[in-house]
């Protein structure tokens, strides 16, 4: 027994003390997926964290409009060359200064292929970036680039203290952030937290909360138990079969934030017959029963959409949703040539709100109007292997989530030859082409009006909805979601 | 020299197997396609994605990879973990605590009580109180891991709010993994002892206890116990390797930040060296525990003489 008692003792002291924080205003937060590693420049999971951290030179606010960040003016000096006036007297949390160098160098840094980042893509329209002075920098791109100001409001761009990262190394840095931003780094133990504090001496003033707590927490049960007993405040990823649960729950609100979420698509293989076919996409497209599938199977939470392109995004054409009408379906397939139908596969993963169910409605839908489908469901590690290269259709979301551009949302699906494009039209590239090549927003946005107007013609793919962004929050907090995503907590306040 | 060359044996039987696993754990992973694609931006290039994969090395020929595997494997480096940038075995290792924490945790309650619940049912054979202990762990049995997990958090956490539902670090968030990663070798082992004793406590050795006019219990405890438990033993060596696998999915509904989970967010993400240490490690586990067992045989039975 003595064993036993020591054991035990063994084992209560094995576990590490929980952190205590006394009267301060701590914000715990709920997330599905673990952090890897916090350097901005180098991320492989969405930036949410670190965008608490670290500043950008160019931000948005809640209207979703870029104003001033560390830059507080930019100006396109001629069709490749972006100038951006720096904000003077900021720094960072080690007391580093901020400066033209530290923003050369983080973009430096991303762009050197030897480092092989992930996100590189995001600013690969960056042919140079010159100092001019200390406040003063100049980004030259390879061809115009219109969205330079939207690619420095985003990762990678987040800015980055060179001589920290000198000092001690990049490994270092990944696990000891050190920014501009509103919270300031504290701790993180892999799949256990990330504790930020608030950088009291930050630029746009002290923030409410004095601690933050990111919490990941996978299993959706277990994340949307923790809101509603109080263990989290806020959480991420409420999926639609638990919402009834967190709207019953008298201490915790559902925050649904409208048109926030991916925009799902069913993707075609534009190369392969049948779906060469324009009229037999046509078809397709008038198939399916959009406002059923939103509000018997989705309860609400996404909305039909006629177009690639998100509501809030700039370049938005408020393209009608297709009519459900399969008898027109039915007469355009007779028209294609089959009458009978044909036998297709579908593709489709766990991804997206009530995936499987959707996909299995669709595929009913399919068959009313004669065709017979092939159903494959697949784990997404495996489907991101497949997609677009099998189909020939194949479910998936898309957004221009943080670009809250119309290029970011329809570019890398609409374009032939894309890695994740099943789509040919030649009328289509040259359009895509010609709207990055248009710095002057007026003509570019008429260029993505007639790139939606086109595939609204043409259908290289079927737009089928775009999923709401869910989050959870205890009654205390006051935060409503952005439809960017990001969760800023210098933002939110806590009673 | 009898025992040391049995020692030997199952040692170079050990590295076989390890051997063996390291084949089968690279060329599973090979077939299922390079992870390139997943780790680059969705709006990545064709071009850029090619870049990566030729200098993450997933297009030299299949053999010099795990060629390079092994030679690395060798020298306890498994590669650098895709997500995380930093050494597979560092990201193991961080989380042995966690589990270790969990597992042993799992299997100290369960084997306690198994074998109290087991001894009860044994004695009181066919009596009301073996009856209900048998449906028990019929039922501990057939519950699966998650179902019974989710409904201790609605229970425990929703309604009667007495534990946190999720988390590490407190004796409190330790309960309920512990309870739902031990419940089916509960149901296991007592079922096993109950059986075992029944079998020994009909030996004529008992029955000369028996006759001597020891108490029930005491020849339990003292003279049937013993014999019973040689399978028992068997059982528990191959529980504490297999508690790795029941730890995939407490570990992921309890936010428990331990190698399980590890495992499962590296085969969503496709992180190749960091599911190679992982199974690799469980397969040492295994081979660990089993000659474990032999070792304990031969005290437990002088009869099975190395």
């Amino acid at each position: 027994m003595k064993h036993l008692s020591a054991l035990a003792l063994g084992l209560a002291l094995a576990l590490p003390a929980t952190v205590v924080l006394a009267e301060d205003t701590t914000l715990v937060i709920g997330r599905s997926a673990s952090t890897n590693a916090l350097d901005p420049g180098f991320l492989r999971e969405a930036a949410t964290i670190v965008d608490n951290i670290f500043d950008t030179l160019v931000m948005r606010d809640e209207n979703m409009d870029l104003v001033p960040g560390l830059a507080t003016e930019w100006t396109s000096v001629d069709d490749t060359t972006w100038e951006f006036k720096l904000r003077e007297g900021v720094t960072f949390h080690n007391g580093e200064a901020f400066d033209a160098n530290a923003v050369k160098f983080t973009l430096d840094r991303v762009l050197n292929p030897d480092n092989k980042a992930p996100t590189i893509s995001y600013i690969r329209t960056i042919d140079s970036v010159e100092v001019v002075d200390a406040t003063t920098v100049r980004i030259h791109t390879q061809g115009a680039d219109p969205l330079l100001p939207t690619r420095m409001s985003r990762y990678p761009a987040y800015i980055v203290p060179p001589q920290y990262i000198a000092d001690h190394g990049r490994d270092h840095f990944a696990n000891n952030p050190v920014g501009t931003g509103a919270y300031k780094f504290v701790d993180f133990i892999p799949d256990e937290r990330v504790t930020l504090a608030a950088n009291e001496t930050y630029w746009r003033g002290a923030p409410q909360i004095d601690t933050v707590i990111w919490r990941p927490i996978p299993d959706n049960t277990a994340r949307i138990t923790s809101l509603i007993t109080g263990e989290v405040d806020l959480i991420e990823d409420v999926p639609v079969d638990l919402v009834p649960l967190l709207q019953n729950a008298p201490d915790a609100d559902l925050v649904q934030v409208k048109n926030g979420g991916l925009i799902v698509y069913l993707g075609l293989r534009m190369d392969k017959a049948p779906l060469d076919n324009k009229l037999v996409r046509k078809a397709l497209n008038h198939a399916i029963n959009r406002k059923g599938i939103t509000e018997n199977l989705l309860g609400g939470l996404a909305t039909p959409a006629g177009t690639q392109v998100g509501v809030a995004d700039f370049g938005y054409l408020d393209l009608p949703v297709p009519a459900y009408d399969p008898d027109l379906s039915r007469k355009l397939l007779a028209e294609a040539g089959f009458e009978d139908g044909f036998e297709i596969t579908m593709q489709s993963s766990y991804r997206y709100m009530k995936n499987a169910e959707v996909a299995q409605a669709i595929a009913q839908q399919f068959e009313d109007i004669g065709l017979t489908v092939d159903q494959e469901v697949m784990e997404w590690s495996v489907y991101t292997q497949t997609v677009p290269f099998e189909g020939p259709i194949y479910m998936l979301g898309w957004g221009s989530t943080q670009t809250l551009d119309a290029d970011a949302a329809v570019y890398a699906i609409f374009k032939s030859g894309e890695p994740y494009s099943g789509a040919v039209v030649p009328e289509l590239d040259i359009l895509l082409e010609e709207s990055r090549q248009t710095v002057d927003p007026a003509a570019r946005e008429q260029l993505l009006f007639q790139v939606q107007e086109l595939a609204n013609e043409e259908v290289p793919l079927i737009s089928l909805y775009q999923e709401d962004k869910l989050l959870g929050k205890g009654v205390d907090v006051d935060f409503g979601g952005r439809p960017d995503a990001r969760i800023p907590v210098f933002e939110i306040s806590k009673d | 020299m009898k025992g040391f060359r049995f020692l030997l044996s199952r040692a170079v039987q050990g590295v076989i197997v390890m051997f063996g696993v390291s084949l089968l754990v690279f060329f599973a992973l090979f077939l299922t396609g390079d992870p390139a694609a997943l780790m680059m931006a969705p709006d990545s290039t064709v071009a850029e994605i090619d870049a990566f994969r030729e200098a993450m090395g997933f297009n030299d020929p299949i053999l010099v990879q795990y060629g390079r595997f092994l030679a690395g494997v060798v020298q306890g480096d498994f590669g650098n973990s895709l997500r995380y940038q930093r050494p597979a075995l560092d990201l193991l290792s961080e989380r042995l605590t966690a589990t270790g924490v969990l597992a042993l945790s799992a299997l100290l309650w369960s084997s306690l009580l198994g074998f109290a619940l087991g001894a009860i049912a044994a004695v009181r054979k066919n009596k009301p109180i073996d009856f209900a202990i048998r449906v028990i762990s019929l039922l501990g049995q057939a519950v699966p891991v998650f179902w019974l997990a989710l409904m201790m958090i609605i229970l425990f956490s929703l309604n009667l709010r007495w534990l946190p539902s999720s988390g590490y670090g407190t004796f409190q968030q330790l309960i309920m993994p512990s309870v739902a990663l031990g419940a089916y070798y509960l149901s296991a082992i007592t079922r096993l002892v109950r059986a075992s004793l029944i079998e020994t406590l009909g030996e004529n050795y008992i029955r000369t206890a028996r006759a001597k006019g020891l108490t029930q219990w005491r020849i339990v405890v003292r003279h049937a116990m013993r014999n019973a438990m040689i399978p028992v033993v068997t059982l528990q060596g191959m529980y504490l390797a297999s508690l790795l696998g029941g730890a995939l999915v407490t570990e992921i509904i309890f936010a428990w930040p331990g190698i399980g989970r590890l495992a499962v967010e590296a085969i969503q993400n496709r992180d190749f060296p960091v599911v190679q240490a992982v199974v690799l490690f469980a397969a040492m586990v295994f081979v660990i525990a089993n000659f474990l067992v032999d070792v304990a045989y031969t005290w437990l039975n002088p009869r099975i003489r190395l």
